[in-house]
């Protein structure tokens, strides 16, 4: 055998032999290399050099027009305004400080306008332009073109501004546009422009990639000076498509004074057959033309800061337990599994004890026996605490989730707000602690886990109405093509016993919605009112004694006509207290608005006779009051 | 064979063999990839996004990993090196299979949310597992032809695989850096002349096995105004970029070329014509000069380490780097046809980073344990 160490340092030599020649390899081929790179940089520089300037293509990218916003009757809401713009690329500038001194005598720039742009030239690509901060005319936009030869790198362009009709009415459902914050590899070049501008909330930023288009490209050939010789190639922008909204504008305007009565309040209006949102109203709300123009800091600060906050659209992002609303749900899941009848009378003695916790019904002396009709109408909460408890939570959450529950409802407003619909999976995910049975009567009637948003409120009533799967949009729908809903899935004759209940709410004695009721003869509003409490129910203290942000909301739901239903409308009252107090008259003022409204939806005239009812009844009504109102002053006079 | 040495490497700290690296080598891999950044920088046009933050995450991730791999025992890898190489091979036919195509080409993976090119990873594997190997064998076996043939189906595996991926370039780079390895391993000089003469008779054959677009690439080298708006163009814009920078450049982020979207893989493979743009001469000048720093010092702990594996280790790094390197920018000054290969720890690209950082982890490795001696019979050569 031989001698592994002998053999070992044989190898070790090899081993160095070896490396030391392709060290060497490395070595000519590195030299190879440098030897190229003198070639190319220094012998052939020169010519690659000219090359270089002459074949110096520059690329702009070329903005797409954002697509204006319609209202469904064709009114303009949101367009863009050509704003002249004065620009410089530092790179065919060359001294930019020196430029632009020249250039003050022609526009007002102050000196910090010019450090600042100076500063901004050292810190990103030289090729990119950088906006001068300053007002243009027509005029001075001339003079400096006429002077272009002593300002190099001097630019002017028109750049689009975008405009706002309507103000606070529409703020929050167009939202505005604003600079683009952050730009992501793979996006269309045409973003980095200087003037691009996205959408932040509503419809804006909802539908911004149809708003937004494409942007094109423009290919200059450019000499060593920068100066264009020749166009090369050119691709149009495509531009943003327009949008044509489901919103009445004049219906948004008075819907909105409505609202804007209340603090803080929200509410939808929908068209029940399409789901087209034909005004949102949220109140308080702000102005988009304010921001859209740049706001300052301060005046920023005092709409970030505002308690009420402004900015949020409570109709679409404001997230409530649904309360009382809620238990048409509650009575359809239990309808629909078999496990209540109509006939079926359960006893309310003002509370109803689980598992040692006691359950109240907000009418403490308590209901006596009520059936299901009675136990809406008067907004039974034991009776529901009941049923739920026959249907579980599942049942519940299923019932919950086909009236839109807990999932986007996706109308093409931006931040819009899924809610909640609780069950034992989403707690045990959530707060990792099991369902404890309680939590399935509180969501019985709307309490508990379970959030709404106005909006998914609003759909619930339209399918409710419909009993089809009515999907709300923010998009005027062709009536022409419009393909009428799917089915609800639930049997009509149970549709049809909550229908009637939620008629009793608003037009029955004991009804708890008596104050959304018309008035007015032939035409009915059927809907339901809620109450969610914000702060726990404590027996001392009545509502109305509690500070303003631990009172309860007030909400409501309705659809009318009802036996035609057209419109669907909900509303809630930040704290305004109980559902039939502050929600239910807000939403007869809206309801009576709507229907009175000859275009309403935009069916052109009225044609169908239950239109010409309700206007008549409006008309007759509105004579009626006129009429009381001179008798009152007469009276008054004497 | 001195036991003592052994003991004392095994009594040394964790921190104390984190300690032992090659401070040096860390040092002027660090100027690699800040290089490498700041001119991810400027490709970006004076931004941190898309390129900059994220390869300077990867690479201080990746100088931390080589701290872990360099501190870990040599025998703890050379006991992966075959798994790791059969997972790789698994991951190349799953790519085949079933990976993402992007141009043309299907060398992506997507694994748990992570997509990556096996084919990268390959370039460690074939590493890991050739110095495996030859630790493994017996010093009076190394020419028989059986054991020749071993280290060349080892390396032919991946190799095939990735070129049907199809990435010519990929392949060609392992075959050559796994080549290195063998001819430095020692086999005998006649082997290495046949292996030549087969592949020059093999050549015309190959030819005809290429990919149509190879084919282009190829011709399109040879003669670039072929094709100038094609192919060539490519080619002519990156010497015009490389070219008009002469000796000082234009200026860091004042790149004409570069700037203005005139390379389609500026970040990538193409990002060496950016120095030379906004650099010059001086600068393409001083990146080589730091390559080959890196390359000198990993070549130097080859020299010194006392067992074969870990002089394969380092040489393997060395060859595969270089490699890396010469292709590179060879390609883009028109010395090589257009080929895809990264220019290591400057070319944006994760798994590129992974892969030379791990491979200069082993580099590191052998240096920290160049001195301990593996007894091939307690490496069981099953695993």
């Amino acid at each position: 055998m031989r001698d592994g160490r002998e053999d070992e340092a044989r190898l070790r030599a090899r081993f160095s032999r070896r490396l030391v020649l392709f060290g060497g390899v490395q070595a000519g081929l590195v030299g190879v290399l440098a030897h190229r790179l003198h070639a190319l940089q220094i012998l052939e520089g020169e010519n690659y050099k000219l090359l270089s300037d002459s074949n110096r293509i520059s690329m702009l990218p070329l903005a797409p027009t954002r697509g204006r916003i319609f209202d469904r009757a064709g009114q303009v809401l949101a367009a863009n305004r050509d704003e002249l713009v004065v620009q410089i690329i530092p790179d065919r500038a060359g001294d930019v400080g020196e430029v632009l001194t020249r250039l003050q005598t022609f526009l007002p720039i102050d000196d910090r306008e010019i450090a600042r742009v100076i500063d901004r030239a050292r810190r990103q690509s030289r090729i990119l332009p950088i906006a001068l901060d300053a007002k243009l005319d027509w005029e001075t936009l001339a003079r400096i073109n006429v002077a272009a030869p002593a300002l190099p790198g001097v630019e002017t362009e028109i750049r689009k501004r975008r405009v706002y009709a309507g103000g606070e009415d529409l703020g929050h459902i167009l939202g505005y546009v604003g600079a683009i914050e952050e730009f992501r590899a793979g996006q269309d070049p045409a973003l980095r422009l200087p003037g691009m501008k996205e959408g932040k909330s509503g419809v804006e930023a909802g539908l911004e990639t149809t708003l937004r288009g494409k942007g094109g490209q423009v290919r200059h050939e450019v000499n060593a000076r920068g100066q264009v010789v020749r166009q090369i190639a050119r691709r149009e922008a495509t531009d943003g498509a327009d949008v044509t909204l489901s919103i009445n504008s004049a219906l948004q305007a008075r819907v909105m004074r409505h609202v804007a009565r209340y603090k803080r309040a929200s509410a939808v209006v929908m068209d029940v057959h399409t789901g087209e949102i034909l005004a949102m109203a949220s109140a308080p709300s702000f102005d988009p033309a304010e921001i859209v123009d740049g706001v300052s800091d301060k005046a920023w600060h005092a709409i970030e800061s505002n308690p009420a906050k402004p900015l949020l659209n409570r109709a679409v992002q404001g997230q409530y337990p649904p309360g009382s609303t809620f238990k048409m749900v509650t009575a359809l899941a239990a309808l629909d599994a078999g496990l209540i009848t109509t006939k079926e009378r359960l006893r309310c003695s003002g509370s109803y004890e689980v598992a040692n916790h006691k359950f109240g019904c907000w009418n403490r002396g308590g209901h006596g026996r009520v059936n299901l009709h009675r136990a809406l109408r008067e907004s039974c909460d034991v009776y529901f605490y009941r049923i739920a408890e026959r249907v579980g939570m599942e049942k519940l959450a299923e019932t919950a989730r086909r009236f839109g529950f807990g999932e986007m409802p996706e109308s093409g407003l931006a931040g819009e707000k899924p809610g909640i619909v609780p069950n034992q999976a989403w707690k045990l995910f959530t707060f990792e602690r099991p369902w404890v049975p309680g939590e399935t009567l509180l969501s019985g009637i709307g309490q508990g886990y379970v959030l709404a948003t106005p909006l998914q409120l609003a759909v619930m009533t339209a399918r409710l109405a419909r009993g089809r799967l009515v999907t709300p949009t923010i998009r005027k729908i062709d009536r022409e093509t419009h393909q009428p809903a799917a089915p609800l899935g639930y049997d009509e004759t149970w549709l049809q016993t909550i229908r009637k209940a939620m008629f009793a709410v608003v037009n029955q004695r004991g009804g708890t919605g008596h104050r959304a009721a018309l008035g007015w003869p032939g035409v009915h509003v059927a809907g339901k009112t809620g109450t969610s409490q914000v702060a726990k129910a404590s027996r001392a203290r009545r509502n109305r004694d509690l500070p303003f942000h631990l009172r309860d909301h007030s909400l409501f739901v309705g659809y009318a006509p009802y036996r035609n239903p057209k419109y669907a409308v909900a509303a809630i009252v930040d704290h305004g207290g109980g559902g039939g107090e502050a929600a239910a008259p807000l939403t007869r003022a809206i309801m009576q608005t709507v229907l009175s409204d000859p275009v309403a939806s935009g069916r052109g005239r009225a044609t169908t006779r239950s239109d010409q009812q309700a206007r008549n009844a409006a008309v007759v009504s509105r004579r009626v009051v006129r009429q009381r109102r001179r008798a009152r002053r007469r009276r008054n006079r004497r | 064979m001195s036991v003592t040495s052994v003991d004392a490497v095994d009594a040394r700290s964790f921190a104390g063999r984190l300690w032992a690296v090659s401070w040096p080598l860390v040092l002027v891999v660090c100027a690699v990839a800040a290089v490498g950044t700041a001119m991810l920088y400027s490709v970006a046009g004076g931004s941190f996004e898309p390129w900059a933050a994220r390869h300077a995450t990867r690479f201080v991730a990746g100088l931390a990993m080589v701290f872990v791999v360099a501190s870990l025992p040599l025998r703890f890898w050379l006991a992966l090196a075959y798994p790791f190489y059969a997972a790789v091979l698994a991951l190349l036919v799953w790519v085949a299979v079933d990976g993402t195509q992007i141009g043309g080409a299907t060398r992506w993976l997507s694994l748990g949310g992570v997509s990556f090119q096996p084919s990268e990873l390959a370039k460690v594997s074939i590493v890991l597992a050739l110095a495996r190997y030859y630790q493994w064998l017996p010093h009076d076996e190394f020419q028989s032809p059986a054991y020749v043939l071993m280290p060349l189906l080892l390396l032919a595996a991946p190799a095939a695989l990735v070129l049907s991926q199809p990435d010519l370039g990929t392949a060609a780079l392992l075959l050559a850096a796994g080549g290195t390895m063998i001819f430095l391993a020692g086999i005998g000089w006649w082997y290495i002349v046949a292996a030549c003469a087969i592949c020059a008779s093999a050549a015309p054959f190959a030819w005809s096995l290429l990919h149509g677009y190879q084919k282009e690439r190829v011709l399109t080298f040879l003669d670039p105004e072929r094709d100038p708006l094609g192919l060539g163009y490519q080619i002519m814009q990156s010497k015009i970029a490389l070219g008009s920078g002469g000796f000082s450049g234009k200026g860091y982020m004042r790149g004409t070329q570069s700037q203005l979207d005139f390379l389609p893989e500026k970040h990538t493979d193409f990002v060496f014509t950016i120095i030379g743009e906004e650099l010059g001469l001086i600068g393409t000048l001083s990146v080589l000069a730091l390559y080959a720093t890196v390359l000198l010092l990993i070549l130097l702990i080859a020299l010194r380490c006392r067992s074969h594996a870990a002089r394969l280790l380092a040489s393997g790094a060395a060859a595969t780097l270089f490699f890396h390197l010469f292709v590179n920018a060879g390609m883009v000054m028109g010395v090589l046809p257009v080929v895809g290969a990264p220019l290591p720890l400057i070319s944006y690209g994760g798994t590129s980073m992974f892969a030379a950082m791990a491979l200069i982890g082993l580099a590191m490795c052998a240096h920290v344990h160049r001195r301990d001696v593996i007894d091939p019979r307690t490496v069981n050569p099953l695993i």
